[in-house]
């Protein structure tokens, strides 16, 4: 069955290139994409169990939400404490590795990225 | 204590408006404004200003013009080049001519503010006024309670690497300064640091302060610090203080004093290494869960001091909001320009939604101080499209994908406008700024088949 793969981040223009490149991965069956630009509302939906994933990958700086406070409400939730959670950041900072890791985050990954390095990385967390 | 003169010099009024509003904050100044090269030489002469912060590109006399009169007539003057353009040959003529330093746009108000103080506290020492400098704004996020001078090295080129470099030895050789443990290896951490920032044209500083124990070394860099293994590897083998936190690295070196002097004396004979490795009494921790909370909270208002979009908004006034206002009518021709572009997908179609709508939105955003770095993410972008037009028309697969991403990338900028100029309701300004800038580089990377230029050992990990 295909793996939920859900990605957040308010910039359309950055879920757009996550989607060009897990084309393949969803054409092939392997994931099903989904995409939210507002935190807030992923989180209610997660919340009230009207959604939900295999993998997370959530960007840090966004408007209504930042992404570690979101990891950390996602985590907090018995449902969800033990999903992979990545964190996409222009910040490869040590201090946002550390909150990252206390949260629970499997990982981070910095933009740009490139294609193969995203399905690559969803493959490891996956195992797909 | 008398006051020093702070003369602004640019043409455009609203920088003026922002470099008075971030100077006022400085204690002890007085300020005035020219608009020109030519008024800037005229006030120079009736008003004796003790700084100058010159604009370069401006009408009747530019910049470079007026620093050459002025450094002629009072050599004293210390004149500060406030540009957006990073040019070596301009660099090298404004040094000829005495320059003393720069501040690039975007402007970085704290380090706006921390090169003035420090030239002022240069200009008041020299006229005997120590006792009465401020204490209020360490850099160094392990003691606020420093001496109230400070070095600060502009790390632009070999040249100023090899000063800091020199500054650095000379301490560590002379008598009652610094205790560098295993030197060579703080030099060569600074040096990988140093080369990092300057491969990647960022304007880099250096700032050194100093309590009555101790030195505070800091370097500071516009973007995030990417800690090559290297650097890692020689923080971890070192047991002095360190602090390493998103942009900044900031070195805690032990003075050579009182109880050691004795030591000193006795082993003045032995060579420098020996004595120099007798008095290492450094600790480094490189984990930011070591830094204790106030700490924390003084690097975060040093370096990372975030400004609301309400407050951001508030000072900039209505004359520029109504013009960033005014760019949802771009919006519209965003959308028209790409739909001719995909009518007709022709290089010429391509050209004039670069020119007609990226390179206009740029212009009003570089209006504005604080977004000089995303209205040069559009520009280049503009450039991208510009020289490479004829070659995505080519392919149609990739003509598509460029039209859904510079949309896409169109709806970004609305939402950004919404959420800082309307809303109001980020509580960082600059939430979008890397992003956005990155975005514009993987559009250029998957136009032209490129693999992003990343490092691989930096790029991703996994706990």
């Amino acid at each position: 069955m295909a793996k939920t793969v859900i990605i957040v981040d308010d910039s359309k223009a950055v879920v757009a290139m996550a989607e060009l490149a897990l084309e393949e991965m969803v054409k092939s069956g392997a994931i099903e994409f989904k995409s939210y630009l507002n935190p807030l509302k992923l989180l209610d939906a997660l919340q009230n169990e009207s959604e939900n994933f295999d993998l997370l990958i959530s960007d840090i700086n966004m408007p209504e939400m930042n992404g570690l406070d979101l990891a950390k409400a996602i985590k907090s939730n018995n449902r969800y404490k033990t999903k992979p959670i990545i964190i996409l950041t222009t910040e490869s900072s040590n201090e946002i590795k550390m909150a990252g890791k206390e949260i629970g985050v499997t990982g981070w990954m910095v933009k740009p990225f490139s294609d193969e390095k995203l399905v690559k990385s969803i493959k490891m967390v996956l195992g797909v | 204590m008398g006051k020093l003169k702070l003369l602004i010099v640019d043409d455009v009024e609203d920088n003026r408006l922002v470099l008075r509003a971030i100077c006022r904050k400085l204690e002890n100044f007085e300020i005035k404004e020219a608009e020109d090269g030519l008024e800037a030489v005229e006030l120079a002469q009736d008003w004796l200003p003790d700084i100058i912060l010159m604009d370069v590109m401006m009408p009747k006399m530019d910049g470079y013009e007026a620093s050459k009169i002025i450094k002629n007539l009072y050599p004293e003057t210390v004149i500060i080049i406030v540009s957006a353009v990073t040019d070596p040959n301009m660099q090298k003529n404004m040094s000829d001519i005495g320059v003393d330093t720069y501040i690039h746009k975007p402007i970085d108000k704290e380090l706006i503010l921390f090169k003035l103080q420090s030239i002022g506290a240069s200009l008041r020492l020299k006229q005997g006024q120590f006792k009465t400098l401020s204490r209020k704004n360490a850099l160094n996020p392990f003691n606020s309670d420093i001496r109230s001078f400070r070095i600060i090295f502009d790390i632009t080129d070999t040249e100023s690497m090899m000063d800091f470099g020199m500054w650095l030895f000379d301490q560590c050789a002379s008598k009652d300064v610094v205790a560098c443990g295993r030197l060579d290896l703080i030099v060569e951490l600074f040096y990988k640091l140093m080369r990092q920032g300057t491969k990647n044209q960022e304007n880099l500083s250096i700032i050194v302060e100093e309590s009555y124990e101790e030195v505070y070394i800091t370097i500071k860099f516009e973007n995030m610090i990417v800690l090559e293994p290297r650097m890692s590897e020689i923080l971890n083998a070192f047991e002095s203080e360190f602090i390493v936190q998103k942009n900044i690295l900031c070195a805690k070196l032990k003075k050579y004093i009182e109880e050691k002097n004795s030591n000193f004396e006795a082993q003045k004979t032995t060579s420098t290494k020996e004595i120099v490795q007798e008095i290492v009494e450094l600790k480094i921790t490189k984990e930011i869960h070591t830094v204790a909370s106030k700490e924390r909270e003084l690097l975060r208002q040093s370096f990372t001091q975030k400004t609301t979009a309400a407050d951001y908004v508030c000072d900039i006034g209505g004359d520029i909001l109504d013009e960033i206002l005014d760019l949802a009518s771009l919006d519209e021709e965003w959308r028209e320009k790409l739909t001719t572009f995909e009518e007709m997908p022709n290089d010429e179609n391509l050209k004039k939604f670069a020119n007609g709508v990226l390179d206009v939105y740029a212009h009003t955003i570089n209006s504005l101080f604080e977004f000089t770095a995303l209205a040069y993410a559009l520009t280049s972008l503009g450039i991208f499209l510009k020289e490479k037009a004829y070659v995505v028309v080519q392919d149609p697969a990739k003509t598509r994908t460029l039209i859904m991403l510079l949309e896409n990338l169109g709806y970004d900028l609305v939402s950004w406008r919404k959420h800082i100029f309307e809303l109001q309701d980020t509580q960082d300004i600059h939430y979008l700024d890397s992003s956005f800038f990155s975005s514009c580089m993987q559009i250029e990377g998957i136009m032209s088949n490129k693999e992003i230029d990343v490092d691989d050992d930096n790029d991703m990990e996994f706990f």
